[in-house]
């Protein structure tokens, strides 16, 4: 062991070095290795989690855009029926008050006209009147002399009959 | 400027401990690891920043050598062993490179002197090596199983067991000779040319050396950690 002399070796120096060493990993161990390891280890949870709740938000966003596109079809689908029957259904109303408006323009008129004859039936029954007593007058003139009541009646219709 | 010695210079006495300036700056290297870890594990974040960053990088990269070679449940017992390997000699190689060292004395001895350019502490790390992988082996096949690694019935294979047993002690040799000597022969290079030429022309051998110190860390700390993941392992039935 002459070389190990050389070298200046002592055991209680490599004990003081082991020693030495063990307190060393005690520190690191206590305060670096558990701590870091620890940390490392959490982050790697959470960057594992934070990708697959990526992966799940993504999946779910082409879900809901597929529901989205098949919501805006089905609506779009929906509204050109809708506007189709009121479509249908304005044209049926339009037709429907037209012919009512024919209906009710056509009652109007032959109402219009039924009065008008009325009217001129009754403006007719006047004239007569009317005229039979001018007659009457104008015959009175004339003959100078009152008909008597029956006589003046029958002259006055049979001239009126004349007339018309 | 001193001469080269291969003996670490004692400073003085504590009893009967020599503190001799080696183990001295084994000493600083722990405070200077314990407070940065302290440093840097202060306030765990989740998101890192300055220390934590960088030590969570260390941390990480070793981590994840371990479990490749060791998988995940002994990275576990393996992890802080060997990582410690790699900070102390990593960190000592490196403080043994900052200005003062060997050029700073006490009582005509220089102060600090790297600490790995000592043979005591290297053969110390080596053996304590070499204790934890056995005691490894020994936990994890069972002592009947770890005798068979190297006994047999089997001359021949009596033969190779025998050559393996060498082997180990060959192992804490080339472990310890091996930082030893790499530290050592850095330490000598430096002071040689600082004292041919001081200014530049050593710092090509500065930037060497910072390579150096690393690689003998990461070497120390593979070769455990091999040895350990190997020695642990089964041995195939014959």
């Amino acid at each position: 062991m002459d070389i190990l002399n050389q070298f200046g070796v002592q055991p209680i120096l490599l004990a003081a070095q082991v020693v030495n060493f063990l307190i060393l990993l005690f520190i690191l161990k206590r305060f670096m290795y558990k701590p870091l390891l620890k940390v490392l280890e959490e982050r790697k949870r959470k960057i594992a989690d934070g990708l697959k709740n990526a992966e799940e938000i993504e999946r779910k966003l082409i879900e809901t855009n597929e529901k989205m596109d098949l919501m805006i079809t089905k609506a779009s689908s929906e509204a050109q029926k809708i506007r189709d029957e009121s479509r249908k259904e304005a044209a049926v109303f339009i037709e429907e008050t037209k012919s009512k408006g024919e209906k009710i323009a056509a009652d109007i008129i032959k109402k219009g006209g039924e009065s008008l004859k009325l009217e001129k039936e009754k403006m007719e029954v006047e004239i007569r009147s009317s005229l039979s007593e001018l007659v009457m007058v104008a015959l009175q003139k004339v003959t100078g002399k009152t008909l008597s009541k029956k006589d003046e009646k029958e002259m006055i219709e049979k001239e009126i009959k004349k007339l018309s | 400027m001193h001469e080269i010695v291969l003996k670490p210079e004692i400073l003085g006495y504590f009893k009967s401990l020599p503190i001799t300036n080696t183990l001295l700056v084994g000493w600083i290297t722990i405070i200077v690891l314990a407070l940065f870890s302290f440093v840097a594990t202060r306030k765990v974040s989740l998101i890192p920043s300055g220390l934590q960053n960088l030590f969570e990088l260390v941390i990480d990269f070793g981590y994840g050598t371990v479990e490749e070679l060791s998988g995940e449940k002994r990275a576990k017992v393996f992890f802080p062993i060997v990582m410690t390997f790699f900070l102390f000699i990593l960190v000592s190689n490196w403080m043994g490179l900052l200005p003062g060292f060997s050029t700073i004395t006490f009582e005509h001895q220089p102060l600090l002197r790297s600490m790995n350019s000592d043979l005591n502490m290297t053969l110390a790390l080596a053996l304590i090596s070499a204790f934890l992988t056995h005691t490894f082996a020994i936990h994890y096949l069972g002592i009947l199983d770890y005798l068979k690694k190297w006994f047999s019935l089997n001359p021949i294979f009596l033969f190779v067991g025998f050559m393996e047993i060498v082997g180990e002690f060959t192992k804490i040799v080339s472990l310890s000779f091996r930082l030893f000597g790499n530290i050592f022969a850095g330490e000598v290079a430096l002071l040689t040319i600082a004292s041919i030429f001081a200014f530049v022309i050593p710092l090509p051998f500065y930037f060497l050396e910072i390579i150096v110190g690393f690689v003998q860390a990461a070497v120390f700390m593979m070769l455990t950690l091999v040895f350990m993941v190997l020695l642990s392992r089964k041995h195939e039935a014959h």
